[in-house]
């Protein structure tokens, strides 16, 4: 899969007709054989833009107000990060008219030691669904498949569950990397970073922890698109996959196979209901 | 002053490491989701003192720690009064393994800050009672540049003892304070045990380190890299240097010398706990004041103070640069940004363009 | 409510006891228009139920967060009680309709992150239903008395 001469003729093309002031994409790290994002804002630089199976950033996130204010941006997007950016467009951070996007139909992404990543192997939607342009042949959505760690999880008891998660809560650093690297994290009095001041847990804990990652997790249900931007910003490692992953698992199963960001204009799982969903579990 | 040199090998390194973890609080690198973070160890097999570079992170957090309790209050109808927290009296010495020569020179290079404005006690106690044995550093990692810049990795005092691969599987042990000294002698009085001899022969060792500087990828110009950033404060090259952060916060988090921090309360109805923990610079709301008024709202302004405070405000207040050269900003950045690429970057373009 | 006799642990912390005195705390939400009429019916009609829940009036049970339940256990619940309109029936009309979709989600995470299931409870109560409610806390305080003192994930400093 390498789409960087392709990228490189629509972004110099892009530039040379006026039509955006950024471009979001790829280039080499410099020191090895992996990928970082790059922000370009001259045609010059253009040269250096590179997409193969080790451009695995969800480049969505520079369109967070931050980044990318008032500017016309072109970007590439995978399957998932076309999801992320379908959702920043519905719920109105980022207009579509200063958007140049180039879809590609992903073949799946590897990490840095050249594994296929989990959620590309699990991958349900690997073709871009909004773009201007789509460069690679569309396979089509795939079955819905429950992620095997969580399949693992189920299985055990209470007691290990308990254990194996407050080994994860004990060893988050509250750094918040989580947040800032997740494209659809963009609330200016974020409640678990401290805007919020009265209501932050300041404390490096397993309590604060477990405040942060779950109501993070659970303000994401329903938007998540596992694009994996968390855990390989987290410095600790941590299997982020597994909160994220169980919150689309159940609401997959019973909220009418509901996945986030696939309909242009379909707001995330908590914004809709549906008379059919299950409430046999309330007295 | 020169200080003891042993020399053993590697089974009389790991038995006297297992004495140490027997006898004191010792923390060494423990692995947990593939990362490695210092915790209290109570046997050698827990831990790695040889932990790899590029997934260990810093020892700052035993010193200047990740969140402390600096306050409890009570606050009724009644009135308010203060209550002791349960802050660990600093008062036992413990051992540290594995430390790399960068996060050790971290550690000296902030006594700088905390015996200024305000003696942090608390800091300067914990470095006191801490014997701090070095890792192996044998071979460079992909980010390191240690060796560049404005401190003599060969003699380093900001370790206790040092630890030093030597030729055909002998280990060198070398002292370099006086407490490293008096701990090491006293572990090694019965020598036989570890297989330990002294030694005054330090050829072997000045080869190693000659090897490790030669496998760096990184040199940096460091001359006059101050004088050179201090001139560039206007320069637009930072906004062209920052725009693929994304303002995470990871690279204070695990900086070495970082130590900006933030307070906040944890209260339930009547009492409270006063925090102290970690905070970054690169934060969007770092410098957001109370009235609303943020002077720092762009990031390119958040990475030229990063910058700046690394390789030139320190330096002209303590006379040490606070950047060590660890390159773990680089290693844990999501998009792999480096202070190293910045800095030089900054530093070759013209003044006042 | 009568005395713990048995020895009871915390079931997420088995090695933990709960001290003989031990009461459970409830945290019960309550929607204002249904579940909190509701539950003022069952006061004026002097039916009895356990003193445990403490009551936090909401205008809709679609106001609840999860952040609430989160916050709940960190302090000094011991199970979590959300109440709301019957489907149909919410004042705001489709209210409970979003709240049902966030407490199926946030029940299962927190399953799955170690908590026992009967921790957190749901329940549809209208105006009406005061003797529903008083047997609604009756379960949850009786559920939650057989788990145990909750002990994970407390902050620092709460106390009883």
């Amino acid at each position: 899969m390498d789409y960087s001469k392709q990228i490189q003729d629509i972004a110099a093309k892009l530039f040379a007709d006026g039509k955006i002031d950024v471009f979001v994409g790829y280039r080499m790290n410099g020191f090895d054989d992996n990928q970082v994002p790059v922000v370009i804002t001259d045609p010059k630089e253009v040269s250096t833009l590179v997409f193969t199976e080790k451009s695995v950033f969800n480049l969505s996130n520079y369109l967070k107000a931050d980044h990318t204010r008032n500017k016309r941006a072109g970007l590439v997007v995978k399957g998932c990060d076309s999801r992320s950016l379908n959702l920043l467009l519905t719920e109105s951070q980022v207009k579509r008219d200063r958007l140049y996007i180039i879809g590609i139909a992903c073949e799946g992404v590897v990490d840095d030691k050249g594994q296929k990543m989990q959620n590309c192997i699990e991958c349900i939607v690997p073709d871009a669904v909004v773009y201007d342009e789509m460069l690679g042949n569309p396979q089509g959505r795939k079955d819905y498949i429950v992620n095997a760690d969580i399949k693992a999880l189920a299985e055990k008891g209470l007691v290990e569950r308990r254990e194996y998660f407050e080994e994860i809560f004990e060893n988050c650093i509250r750094c918040n990397a989580c947040r800032h690297s997740c494209p659809l994290c963009y609330c200016a009095k974020c409640c678990i970073d401290q805007e919020t001041a009265s209501l932050y847990n300041g404390s490096n804990t397993a309590s604060s922890a477990f405040h942060a990652l779950m109501t993070w997790s659970l303000h994401l249900a329903g938007r998540c698109v596992d694009c994996r931007n968390c855990e390989k910003a987290c410095p600790s490692h941590l299997p982020l996959h597994l909160l994220h992953k169980q919150n689309e698992k159940v609401i997959f199963e019973n909220f009418q196979n509901h996945l986030a960001g696939v309909e242009e204009g379909e707001r995330g799982a908590f914004y809709k209901y549906s008379l059919k969903d299950p409430d046999d579990f309330i007295m | 002053m020169s200080f003891s040199t042993f020399v053993t090998d590697k089974a009389g390194l790991q038995k006297m490491y297992e004495a140490i973890i027997s006898k004191h609080e010792t923390y060494a690198p423990v692995e947990k989701f593939g990362k490695y973070d210092y915790k209290k160890v109570s046997s050698l097999k827990e831990c790695d003192p040889d932990s790899p570079i590029a997934e260990t992170m810093s020892v700052k957090s035993l010193f200047f720690p990740r969140s402390s309790k600096i306050m409890k209050y009570e606050a009724t109808s009644a009135g308010t009064s203060i209550l002791e927290t349960d802050q660990d009296p600093l008062t036992a010495q413990r051992v540290v393994l594995g430390v790399k020569h960068c996060d050790a020179r971290g550690l000296q290079v902030l006594e700088a800050v905390n015996k200024w404005d305000y003696i942090d006690s608390d800091f300067l106690k914990r470095r006191e009672n801490t014997v701090i044995f070095s890792a192996r550093c044998d071979k460079a990692g992909t980010h390191c540049f240690c060796t560049s810049l404005d401190y003599d990795l060969e003699n380093l005092d900001a370790l206790d003892i040092a630890v030093v691969n030597g030729a055909e599987g002998k280990i060198y042990l070398q002292a370099r304070t006086e407490r490293g000294e008096t701990f090491l002698k006293e572990k090694l009085e019965k020598s036989t045990m570890y297989n330990v001899q002294s030694t005054n022969d330090e050829s072997e060792m000045k080869k190693q380190y000659v090897a490790f500087t030669a496998s760096f990828r990184l040199k940096m110009d460091y001359k006059d890299i101050n004088e050179k950033m201090a001139k560039r404060f206007d320069s637009p090259a930072f906004e062209e240097a920052s725009r693929n952060c994304v303002s995470c916060n990871t690279c204070a988090f695990i900086c070495p010398t970082c130590h900006c921090f933030k307070i906040s309360d944890e209260k339930i109805k009547d009492t409270g706990v006063r925090y102290k923990s970690y905070d970054s610079c690169n934060n969007v709301y770092f410098t957001l004041e109370a009235g609303g008024h943020n002077p720092r709202p762009a990031k390119y302004r958040r990475w030229r103070q990063r910058s700046m405070h690394k390789f030139v405000y320190y330096k002209e207040r303590f006379g040490v640069n606070l950047c060590v050269g660890c390159g773990h900003c680089a290693i844990s950045c999501p998009v792999n940004i480096s202070i190293f690429d910045v800095v030089n970057h900054i530093a070759s373009t013209p003044v006042g363009s | 409510m009568e005395e713990v006799k048995d020895k009871i642990v915390s079931i997420e912390k088995p090695e933990l006891l709960a001290p003989p005195d031990w009461k459970p705390v409830i945290v019960g939400i309550l929607c204002n228009w249904c579940s909190y009429a509701g539950s003022d019916l069952t006061g004026t009609s002097r039916t009895q139920y356990p003193p445990n829940i403490r009551i936090i009036r909401v205008p809709c049970s679609s106001r609840v967060d999860p952040w609430f339940i989160i916050k709940a256990l960190q302090t000094t619940a011991d199970g979590v009680l959300i109440s709301g309109c019957h489907p149909g029936d919410c004042h705001y009309i489709s209210g409970n309709y979003y709240a049902r979709r966030r407490f199926l989600v946030t029940r299962e995470l927190l399953k799955m992150v170690g908590f026992h299931e009967h921790r957190v409870q749901f329940s549809w109560v209208s105006a009406a239903e005061g003797a529903k409610f008083a047997q609604v806390v009756k379960k949850v305080t009786e559920d939650v008395v057989k788990l145990g003192p909750l002990h994970l994930y407390k902050k620092e400093n709460f106390n009883k």
